[in-house]
């Protein structure tokens, strides 16, 4: 077991960020225009709407992951498409290339058995958007311990737990990896509670929730260590 | 005295108010002028009200400048206003000049130097044409719903546009062909104006009792000017299928749209719809009575938008602030806000409308949890500090020397 309060080599670093939403001014009005968008949008377009527009604009409760599924279920009230679409994660893929393939795929399939394509009510059209993300780092916030990188992480924005845990997923483009299970590992080893952090289904967490899981995981850890620290000594 | 970003810390939490500072102490010393045309009445100059002192709080010397015009201007402006909404306007080439000119005089009385200038709205556009080497960033912020302009008002628009070095939109479908880089900064409401701060129990009690409303049924509420974008008829007819089944009131608030032609008739309409009804009251509030909505909507049991057009809806916005549950008009930002038995309900008749009235007035649980969660999803998206921040990025990300660095799809650490 690891103390709280043993250093680590290299402090972890805090960073946070800001996604500003570009419209493209594409639109797409039924399932045919959105298959079309899909194959020609800049990849950075397909980001925000997988991942990206999590930290733009998110409602409290996450039903379908990613924008595309919430458009199927909500605009084109096709439930059966938002649950194929909800299915695309693309943190399991190497380049986005592969994401749009898959996801060219699918509405292509998806449509090649329906007797028409499916449209969008006026106000209820799919606007193709991308971003700039603009990331600060946190000189004061740096946790050189166990402890000290609870109460970072229990401190900071919701903006750092996406960026450390969710943008980091495709930066590092290492399935199940993040910037948070990969400095406790290179730290302190730790492989059950690293585990455990990567075995976060981030696609159905809000990030308040994601940052409660992750502290309700280093509690428990470190709950069992004081469990067992009197026995031991 | 408290200050105002000390009065938002319990409201939107310290890492938001703190992330805030520290954006703003990488940014100064930072001078900052926002335009527009009007210091009262309005949404760009509630805005502006509430974000200029917090401007100031964090150290960006922030200045709000009011161009000044004659009456022929403003009409221009407001043909200007509803043609680019996708109303046909007939705005002959002396008019275009006059507007030219009132640009030319106020850029002539202006005197300022800034790092960033935000021009809001059409009315102020030109003045880049005249002061462009005042600030070294302009930055153009269209709050109007310009997805369908009239071709030849664009393209005037379009002229002095095309010269700023990014523009804002508020929704996505808003966005145009623009050379520069485009944003999307959401609306925002500010949690400490009249309009939105809480309200005792005994304020509320005392405004309803002036504006003589009863309390003794649930209360059903649209706030909203009287014209037919708003539907206050559909809101009637909902309210009458309801009222069958179950004893409730019908409140609807708001001013005379005196700058629509229409407005007096679609009064007189509704008036005629809701005569004879002891349990519809309507008011007609003068404009600045924010204090009085506010106390309205906190006593209101649900709250109705049954718009069938609509820019963002920041009434809608307000509503779930006040942790009520909305039924809107699925219209505008208000197919963003409302999500059907999560945030809100979105409805497409007046039937529908009476429909999720009921269900609501028969499940007030459900009610109460679709408030909750609408109060966080505006605590979390539509409250003055995420504009703050929004821009504080937009301004940290111009002043990085990378030209790259704006172009869409980038990350940039800064």
């Amino acid at each position: 077991m690891v103390d709280p309060n043993q250093p680590a080599l290299n402090p972890f670093q805090f960073h946070e960020c800001v996604i500003l939403t570009m419209p493209t001014g594409r639109t797409a009005v039924n399932l045919r225009e959105m298959l079309q968008i899909v194959k020609e949008v800049d990849s950075a377009v397909l980001a925000y709407h997988l991942w990206q527009s999590r930290m733009a604009i998110a409602h409290p409760e996450v039903e379908y992951p990613n924008d595309f599924a919430i458009w199927a279920a909500t605009s084109l009230q096709d439930t059966r498409l938002a649950e194929k679409l909800s299915v695309i994660d693309p943190f399991t893929f190497e380049d986005m290339e592969e994401i749009r393939e898959e996801l060219a795929e699918l509405l292509e399939e998806y449509m090649w058995d329906l007797p028409s394509v499916p449209w969008a009510r006026p106000g209820f059209e799919f606007h193709f958007c991308e971003a700039s993300t603009v990331v600060l780092v946190r000189p004061r916030i740096v946790a050189g311990t166990l402890s000290e990188f609870r109460s970072g992480l229990a401190g900071v924005g919701i903006d750092s737990i996406y960026y450390h845990f969710m943008d980091a997923r495709w930066r590092l483009r290492k399935l199940k990896t993040d910037d948070f299970s990969i400095w406790l590992r290179d730290a302190f080893g730790l492989p059950e509670l690293v585990s455990a952090i990567q075995g976060i289904d981030v696609w159905f967490y809000t990030l308040e929730g994601v940052r409660k899981a992750i502290l309700d995981l280093l509690d428990r850890y470190m709950e069992k260590r004081d469990d067992i620290t009197p026995g031991s000594t | 005295m408290t200050s105002r970003l000390e009065a938002l810390d319990p409201i939107v939490g310290a890492p938001v108010i703190d992330q805030l500072r520290r954006m703003a102490d990488r940014l100064k010393p930072m001078r900052l002028v926002h335009i527009n045309s009007t210091r009262i009445g309005g949404g760009v100059a509630e805005l502006l009200i509430g974000i200029i002192p917090l401007w100031n709080e964090l150290g960006i010397d922030a200045r709000w400048e009011v161009i000044q015009g004659d009456q022929a201007f403003f009409e221009v402006t407001k043909a200007m206003h509803n043609a680019l909404q996708g109303f046909k306007a007939n705005i002959g080439k002396p008019m275009l000049d006059h507007y030219i000119d009132i640009n030319r005089s106020n850029a002539e009385k202006l005197d300022f130097e800034a790092d960033f200038v935000v021009v809001n709205d059409p009315q102020p556009a030109y003045l880049i044409k005249f002061l462009r080497s005042r600030a070294k960033k302009w930055i153009w912020r269209c709050h109007i719903d310009a997805s369908r302009p009239d071709r030849k008002v664009w393209r005037f628009l379009w002229e002095a546009v095309r010269h700023y070095d990014a523009s804002i939109f508020s929704m996505p479908g808003f966005a145009r062909n623009l050379p520069h880089p485009q944003y999307l900064l959401y609306p925002s409401i500010d949690p400490l104006s009249d309009k939105n701060r809480d309200l005792s129990a005994q304020e509320v009690s005392a405004v309803l009792d002036r504006l003589g409303i009863e309390r003794d049924k649930p209360i059903i509420l649209q706030v909203s000017r009287f014209d037919s974008f708003k539907d206050p008829l559909g809101v009637i007819e909902a309210f009458r299928m309801v009222h069958a089944h179950t004893p409730c009131r019908l409140v609807l608030a708001g001013g005379e749209a005196t700058d629509d032609p229409e407005g007096p008739r679609i009064f007189a309409e509704v008036q005629e719809a809701a005569h004879g009804e002891p349990d519809i009251t309507l008011l007609l509030l003068p404009p600045e009575s924010h204090y009085e909505v506010n106390a309205l909507q906190r006593a209101a049991d649900i709250i109705v938008q049954k718009s069938v057009r609509e820019g963002f809806g920041l009434t809608v916005t307000e509503a779930m602030w006040k942790g009520k549950p909305v039924i809107g008009g699925a219209a505008g930002g208000i197919v963003l806000q409302l999500r059907n038995f999560r945030t809100g309900f979105l409805v497409n008749s007046p039937e529908g409308c009476a429909l999720r009235i009921r269900y609501l007035l028969r499940h007030p649980d459900v009610g109460r949890r679709m408030g909750k969660f609408a109060k966080e999803f505006v605590r979390n998206h539509f409250l003055v500090t995420r504009n703050l921040r929004d821009y504080l990025s937009m301004m940290l990300l111009f002043r990085s020397p990378g030209e790259d660095d704006r172009r869409p799809g980038r990350t940039v650490v800064l």
